[in-house]
């Protein structure tokens, strides 16, 4: 069996685990996700209020707004349901929990990574999809550009934390850093309300321009200078994040701590 | 004789309550520098409305919206948003307690537990409210200098005591239904929800369709933040006494409610010792 297909396996029945321990608890699995949805369609009602009575925003329509949560809740929420432990790695590194990974014969980015789920991130996935059915393109382009919108805003998200998180391997705890959390906070607003150099730090240090902009960039229409950017930055993020993280694993000390993957 | 020894037992009863609130007030004292730290988020979303309003007003190629010129938009949003950022997590002491059973030890104080719990959050609540106040006003201030907002101000001010009276009755009914069940973060988280719409954060009342404008007008939720926000940058004797006479009514009908609910929950508790 080939590498990939074995490590797809692997990943697999971690998800499928993760799964399954998050929804042995079923109504606390249902009312995570549940007030997850409920709390992302506030935001659809104030948007909705929003262009009842401002038809336009600086080129932006309603539509286009639906579909900015679309892509940012259904990447953050593909994210957090797959690889939940991204914004976790700082944490893990200082507190010795990386032995665990380390001791067994896995890639340790990958299992670190898929070794935890969100359930609320669930929710967000779910929401992301009910809103592309209600307010998306549905052709099979609409269809293939929406997945293409998510895997890249899923991996921004996962490996601009990877890129944070792995510098506790040099300054150690990292806790309150920018994270996801910053980047999706940006990432739900059309970005040409921002200007100047707001707008540059949004396409640089913290790439959230590049989620935002996909409603107009590819969703209503491809341009082929943002799409590119966007695969370059992502392909950056992907690569850098992980030779960070390896190169950052060379100076790792063990600790004393014993541990359990379970 | 008898009217003077009730006016002291009134006067010790006010001052053990306010006791209360004042130890209250030096106990958050302590962790001023954790809310400052912590309220950096309220800076965050702040700034994405100061451009998310800037780029509206621009498009309507109007000086004033609903009502609102850009400086009050933005001054309405930095009250409201202060408002709600410092309502303390009652629920969660709450559920607490009654998990844990510590009510059994506050229930044999000689105080009321409803209103001791009152004093207690109307301290932490106005030491938020000045980290919030503070922060949200120096970006105000850095945007569009002293604000011109009369005796804005001292308008918030008044009208938050009811403001957060009224979200500590309706937070506090939430929260004695963990009498009954154990899990009440779903009934607030959904509460908290209906506030953000309805209660008038994120958009001031006026922009809203006329028909939600009247659901707003007869429900409790207004008199949180709307209340308040538009007290602070549309300051006028008139209109904040209406609105405390409709804060008064709220509060009168929500203590009541309160009241019944607390005495059954009282009724149905056990408290296992140990």
């Amino acid at each position: 069996m080939s590498t990939v297909a074995k490590y797809t396996r692997f990943a697999l029945a971690c998800w499928k685990l993760n799964l399954a321990g998050a929804m042995e608890f079923r109504l606390s699995f249902f009312m995570t996700a549940g007030m997850m949805i409920l709390n992302n369609a506030v935001w659809i009602f104030f948007w909705q209020i929003y262009f009842h009575r401002f038809h336009l925003v600086n080129g932006w329509q309603v539509s286009d707004v639906m579909m900015l949560w679309a892509v940012t809740s259904g990447g953050f929420g593909l994210a957090n349901s797959f690889f939940g432990n991204a914004d976790n790695i700082g944490n893990i590194i200082v507190t010795g929990q990386l032995d665990t990974y380390l001791a067994q014969p896995k890639p340790v980015l990958l299992h670190v990574l898929i070794s935890r789920m969100s359930v609320s991130a669930l929710g967000d996935l779910i929401f992301a999809l009910l809103v592309f059915g209600y307010f998306g393109e549905h052709t099979w382009l609409g269809v293939i550009k929406f997945t293409v919108a998510l895997l890249l805003s899923m991996l921004i998200f996962v490996f601009f934390s990877v890129c944070v998180q792995s510098l506790a391997f040099y300054v150690g705890n990292v806790e309150g850093l920018i994270g996801q959390e910053l980047i999706v906070t940006f990432a739900l607003y059309p970005t040409d309300i921002f200007r100047g150099m707001t707008k540059v730090f949004l396409f640089t240090v913290l790439p959230a321009g590049f989620i935002s902009y996909m409603p107009l960039g590819l969703l209503r229409q491809i341009q082929p200078l943002f799409f590119g950017a966007a695969l370059g930055v992502t392909t950056l993020l992907v690569f850098g994040g992980t030779a960070l993280f390896y190169h950052g694993l060379k100076r790792y000390g063990s600790g004393n701590m014993t541990g359990m993957r379970m | 004789m008898n009217t003077l020894s009730k006016n002291w037992r009134f006067r010790d009863k006010v001052q053990k309550y306010f006791s209360v609130g004042c130890i209250t007030v030096r106990n958050n004292f302590a962790y001023l520098r954790s809310f400052f730290i912590r309220s950096w988020f309220l800076l965050v979303i702040l700034f994405i409305f100061v451009q998310l309003w800037r780029i509206t007003y621009q498009g309507e190629g109007s000086q004033v919206i609903a009502g609102y010129t850009y400086e009050q938009m933005i001054w309405y949003l930095i009250f409201a948003e202060s408002i709600i950022l410092s309502s303390p997590r009652l629920p969660i002491k709450i559920e607490e307690e009654v998990k844990k059973g510590d009510v059994g030890y506050q229930l044999t104080r000689p105080m009321s537990y409803l209103l001791y719990h009152y004093f207690s959050y109307m301290g932490e609540a106005y030491v938020r409210l000045s980290v919030n106040i503070v922060l949200g006003s120096s970006l105000g201030l850095a945007l569009f200098g002293w604000p011109h907002l009369g005796f804005g101000l001292l308008g918030f001010l008044l009208v938050s005591i009811g403001s957060f009276t009224v979200n500590y009755l309706m937070t506090m009914i939430l929260s004695l239904c963990s009498f009954w069940v154990e899990e009440t973060r779903g009934l607030v988280f959904v509460y908290n929800k209906i506030l953000f719409i309805i209660g008038g954060l994120m958009l001031p009342l006026e922009i809203f369709p006329r028909y939600l404008q009247t659901i707003s007008h007869w429900l409790p939720f207004q008199t949180v933040a709307y209340f308040a926000a538009n007290a602070g940058v549309h300051f006028e004797w008139i209109t904040i006494g209406k609105r405390l006479l409709i804060q008064l009514t709220w509060i009168f009908f929500l203590s009541f409610l309160l009241r019944i609910i607390y005495q059954k929950g009282v009724r149905k508790l056990h408290v296992n010792g140990g």
